[in-house]
This record gives C-alpha cells, sequence and structure tokens, in this order.
C-alpha cells in the first residue's frame, strides 16, 4: 500500500515536468524572437547615443534593482493589485449585468446603447474625468478601470449568455429543471470560453489604461516610474519598467491560461487556444 | 387497463404565424391517448406536427385549443408537479460537453437534488447497464455517435421515469448501430414496464417497438392508429403491418398534397385501410 502510495507521486511529478516543458516549446518563437530583437539592440546600442540606445547591461541593472529593491518593488505590486482588484470589480459588475442582460430582453435594449456608448468615450478623457472628480488616486484609478474594462465583460457575457446552445436549455426545460438549476448546470458552464476571452482582452486594456491613469493622476505605480524616467532621460529605467510590466502581464495571462486549461479541460485538443 | 391514461391529447390544436401574418396550423384537433405501460409510436412525414406534439408533451409549447394531460397533469403550466416523472431521448444526443458520461448520466438526478454519492451509484449502474461500463470519465467528445446515444438513453432511465418520450431516438445512427441500441432500448423498456411514446420516421422501427402505432397527417391530425399486436394475433406478418401503415402514410400524403402544403384544415377523409382504425379528426 505504502509502495503504491510513494510510486504515484514521481509518476506526477514527471508528467507535471512534461508539461512544463511542453509549455516552454511552444513558447520557442517568442523566445528566438526575443533574442533577435535584443541582438540588434546591442548592435544599435553601438552606433546611437546612450540616451536614446542603452546597452543591454544597463537595462539588465535597471531591471535587477526593480526586483531586489523592495522600495521599487514595491510600485510595480501596487500596479498589479490595481489591474488586479479592479479587473475582479469589473468582472462580478459586468457578470452582473450581462447576466441580466442576456436574460432579459429589456435590460439589454437599455443598457447595451450605454456601453457602446461608455466604450466609445477615449480612456484619456476617463482618466481626465477622474482626476477631476475623485481627489483620492486609488478611487480615481479604480474608477477608470471600471468604467474602461466593465462594459466589455458584460457585453461579452450577454453574447454568451443568449447563444448558449437552445438544445441544452431544452433539455434543462425537459428535465424539468428550474431556473437556478439551468443556470448552474447549462448557462454557467457554456459562457465559461467567453468568459476567459474577455479575460484575456481585459487584461491587457486593463494594464495599458492603469498605466495611463498612474501617468497622470498617481505618485504611485508603474506609470509613475516611467513619467519619472522621462523626466530624468532615463531610457534604461524607461524600458526597464516597461520590461517588468510586460512581465507582470504574462504572470496575469499565465494564470488566466492556467485557469483555462482546467475549467476547458472538457474541450477537444483542437479547440483549446 | 384502469386509470386514466399517462399521456393524453383530447382536441388539441396550435397554430404558428409565418412573417407575412398568414397562420400555419401545427397541430389541429389532435387527439390520442397512451394507456399505462403502452409502448406507442407516432409515424409521419416530416411537418406533420410531430415535434410540435413532442414539444407540447414536454410542457416548451402551449396549445392554443385543448387539453394536454401527462400524468393527469398540464405539462405545461404543472411542469415542475412531473419532474422526475418523463425521461427523454432526444434525436442528437444533446450530452453537455463539459460534462463527463458519468456526470451526464447523472443529470436528472441532479435536478431532483439527489445526494452526490447516491446519483454516482445510480449514474454508474446505468452506464454498465447500457454497456459503457469504463468510459465513466469519458467527455462526450471522446464517445462515438451510438456510445453517445447510449449515454443519452442511461439519462433517460437514470430517474426511474414513469414515461419515456423518445424523439427519433436512432435517426442520427447509421443502420447497425441503431438496429443494436433499438434492441437493448426495447429490452430496458420491457424490463422497467414504463409507458412509452415514440416519434419517429421508420415504419420498420415502429413497428419493431410499438404496440401500437399512430399514424400522423398534416395539419397535425392523426390519420389513423394501427394496433401491430392485435394485428399480430390475427396473423398478419410484420411486413403486412408495416403495409397497412405505409398505406396509412400514403393517405395522408395525398391529404396534405390537397390541401396544399398544410395550411389547410385538417382532413375529414375516412381511410379505409384494413386492419386501421380510422381517427380522422374524432378523437379516441
Amino acid at each position: 500500500m505504502a509502495s503504491n502510495t510513494t510510486s504515484t507521486h514521481p509518476s506526477g511529478r514527471i508528467k507535471f515536468i512534461g508539461e512544463l516543458g511542453a509549455a516552454l516549446r511552444a513558447q520557442q518563437p517568442l523566445f528566438v524572437g526575443l533574442c533577435v530583437i535584443a541582438v540588434l539592440w546591442q548592435v544599435s546600442t553601438y552606433f546611437l547615443p546612450r540616451i536614446i540606445a542603452p546597452p543591454l547591461q544597463e537595462i539588465g541593472v535597471a531591471m535587477w534593482q526593480i526586483f531586489s529593491d523592495y522600495q521599487q518593488f514595491v510600485h510595480l505590486l501596487t500596479t498589479g493589485l490595481r489591474v488586479f482588484v479592479a479587473l475582479i470589480v469589473s468582472f462580478i459588475v459586468g457578470s452582473i449585468l450581462g447576466i441580466a442582460m442576456g436574460t432579459f430582453d429589456e435590460v439589454s435594449k437599455y443598457a447595451k446603447p450605454l456601453l457602446h456608448f461608455i466604450q466609445g468615450i477615449p480612456a484619456l478623457s476617463w482618466v481626465v474625468f477622474a482626476v477631476i472628480w475623485f481627489a483620492n488616486v486609488e478611487l480615481r484609478i479604480g474608477f477608470i478601470l471600471l468604467i474602461v474594462t466593465m462594459p466589455a465583460f458584460a457585453l461579452y457575457i450577454d453574447g454568451a449568455v443568449r447563444s448558449v446552445n437552445l438544445d441544452f436549455v431544452h433539455l434543462g426545460q425537459a428535465f424539468r429543471a428550474n431556473w437556478t438549476q439551468r443556470f448552474r448546470m447549462i448557462t454557467i458552464p457554456a459562457i465559461v470560453p467567453e468568459v476567459m476571452s474577455a479575460w484575456v482582452v481585459n487584461l491587457g486594456a486593463g494594464v495599458r489604461v492603469a498605466m495611463v491613469a498612474e501617468l497622470i493622476g498617481s505618485t504611485t505605480g508603474v506609470g509613475f516610474q516611467l513619467l519619472n524616467a522621462q523626466a530624468l532621460f532615463d531610457m534604461a529605467g524607461a524600458i526597464a519598467w516597461t520590461l517588468s510590466l510586460v512581465a507582470l502581464l504574462s504572470v496575469y495571462l499565465g494564470v488566466i491560461r492556467f485557469v483555462e486549461s482546467r475549467l476547458l479541460a472538457w474541450r477537444p485538443k483542437g479547440e483549446r487556444q | 387497463m384502469t386509470g386514466p391514461a399517462p399521456i393524453l391529447f383530447a382536441n388539441v390544436s396550435k397554430t404558428f404565424f409565418k412573417h407575412d401574418g398568414t397562420p400555419f396550423f401545427a397541430c389541429r384537433e389532435l387527439s390520442f391517448e397512451v394507456k399505462a405501460r403502452e409502448i406507442v409510436a407516432i409515424v409521419g412525414e416530416t411537418g406533420c406536427g410531430k415535434s410540435t406534439s413532442f414539444n407540447m408533451l414536454l410542457g416548451l409549447q402551449k396549445p392554443d385549443v385543448g387539453d394536454i394531460q401527462v400524468l393527469g397533469l398540464d405539462p405545461f403550466s404543472e411542469s415542475d408537479a412531473l419532474r422526475g416523472q418523463v425521461g427523454i431521448i432526444f434525436q442528437s444526443d444533446r450530452l453537455l460537453p463539459w460534462r463527463t458520461t458519468i456526470e451526464n448520466i447523472s443529470f436528472g438526478l441532479e435536478v431532483l437534488n439527489i445526494p452526490l454519492t447516491q446519483r454516482r451509484q445510480t449514474a454508474g449502474k446505468w452506464l454498465e447497464r447500457v454497456g459503457l461500463k469504463g468510459f465513466e470519465d469519458a467527455y462526450p467528445h471522446e464517445l462515438s455517435g451510438g456510445m453517445r446515444q447510449r449515454v443519452s438513453i442511461a439519462r433517460a432511465f437514470a430517474i426511474e421515469p414513469k414515461i419515456l418520450y423518445a424523439d427519433e431516438a436512432f435517426t442520427a445512427l447509421d443502420e447497425l448501430t441503431a438496429e443494436r441500441i433499438r434492441k437493448d432500448l426495447l429490452e430496458l423498456i420491457r424490463e422497467t414496464a414504463i409507458t412509452t411514446l415514440f416519434i419517429t420516421h421508420s415504419v420498420s422501427e415502429a413497428v419493431d417497438i410499438a404496440q401500437r402505432v399512430l399514424v400522423f397527417g398534416r395539419p397535425g391530425c392523426l390519420i389513423c392508429e394501427i394496433n401491430c399486436e392485435e394485428n399480430r394475433a390475427a396473423g398478419k406478418s410484420t411486413h403486412e403491418i408495416e403495409q397497412l401503415i405505409r398505406q396509412g402514410l400514403r393517405v395522408a400524403h395525398k391529404t396534405m398534397s390537397a390541401e396544399g402544403a398544410g395550411e389547410g384544415v385538417a382532413t375529414d377523409e375516412v381511410v379505409r385501410a384494413e386492419g386501421s382504425t380510422s381517427k380522422g379528426r374524432e378523437p379516441i
């Protein structure tokens, strides 16, 4: 019995290592592309002034400082936390609205044009409005992120609820499942793929908007650090902060892909992203 | 047979409207009944109201006129009271793609709020019964068409219903697979003595399964009914019974042609096929 228990662990670990290896192999083109850019960049540093194209070592040092110095790292964490919390709130509000829109035509009739109208307003305008309306920085950034990302969540989920296969809805009705049961057993699993797509789209939008909001209306976060780098003509710092933000975004995307792979394990391999 | 019929259609009419507002009669003064533990098949050409009747039986649509009763209850307004009483096998298997085989079979049991352990046990029993042991954790896309339909049969029986509806359950399968599954299903129906209503395009399938066959014509009316058991007892062969049904279908077809694609009124023509009972617009 004991030998059985111990023997399952290594095989599980091997499987995990295998999956990790496959995931890394899938990213091979990205690594190759990044290497090419790095080489080209390094070559350009021999021909261009340092202020325009700092050498890779300098960027590396700047990045090391961001990740090793807590005073700097906290700015990255702040941006990350802001995006995370705002997207969670935005997802909750967007889901409630999207489900209501997908379920009741009257809600959709009035909410949809309004959401499209909100989406039509440039993010920068919302930043200006928020700076005027809110004194509190966190509230300001939270509001901007919410107003920019929530409509996409709501519209994605509305569309997903509407496109739930009618055969499945009828199956639920034929088995006399009540509304709650149909929602739990049919609607929610059916809309998961769309929800995950909405997360991917909104994550990118959220990070970009957070950046702009911090650049204009905050004294913390990566956006503020980029503003500092600009003021000091610190190109290496600007690139380092940008790369650290990309790294943060990649971590978030990785988490989303992980959740997606678990929730959509039922899909045939060819249909998975 | 005592007590009220588990399935009763009394003068049921249902009209739909086309884009230009002209009415289209899906069912017109349709009357029939299915007695307890009886196996009845409905045959008819496309557009003769079979699916509309099926949807009304499921409570998905409400008749404009007339009365439908399933176990003495109105399936549309008293839908909740019929929970767990009716098992359904659809034309397409309608397995939920995000559920494993065992979870799909458990669907109806979950609706009935049966505890997880018990429903896994029951689903496992039915999985074995339909010959899919070992496929508990397979997703629908990992199963063949025949296996998927077997899962949907297990899902229908798992709730131990009093009535079974099957809407062209084998149409999507190849002939050999359909024949095998039909044989197994018939065995299950007989074993559980469940009241069964079958909708099918296939005359041979109807004769193979049913004790009584109802021939539908357009617009959703009963042209005639053939009692297979009585005909067999009278010495008629399966082929002869099939011929009787085909005769009824030909009359239905002529009626439809004469009335112009089902937009007219129901037929008053009396079918006088030997061994069949004319129903026309009269309730049974």
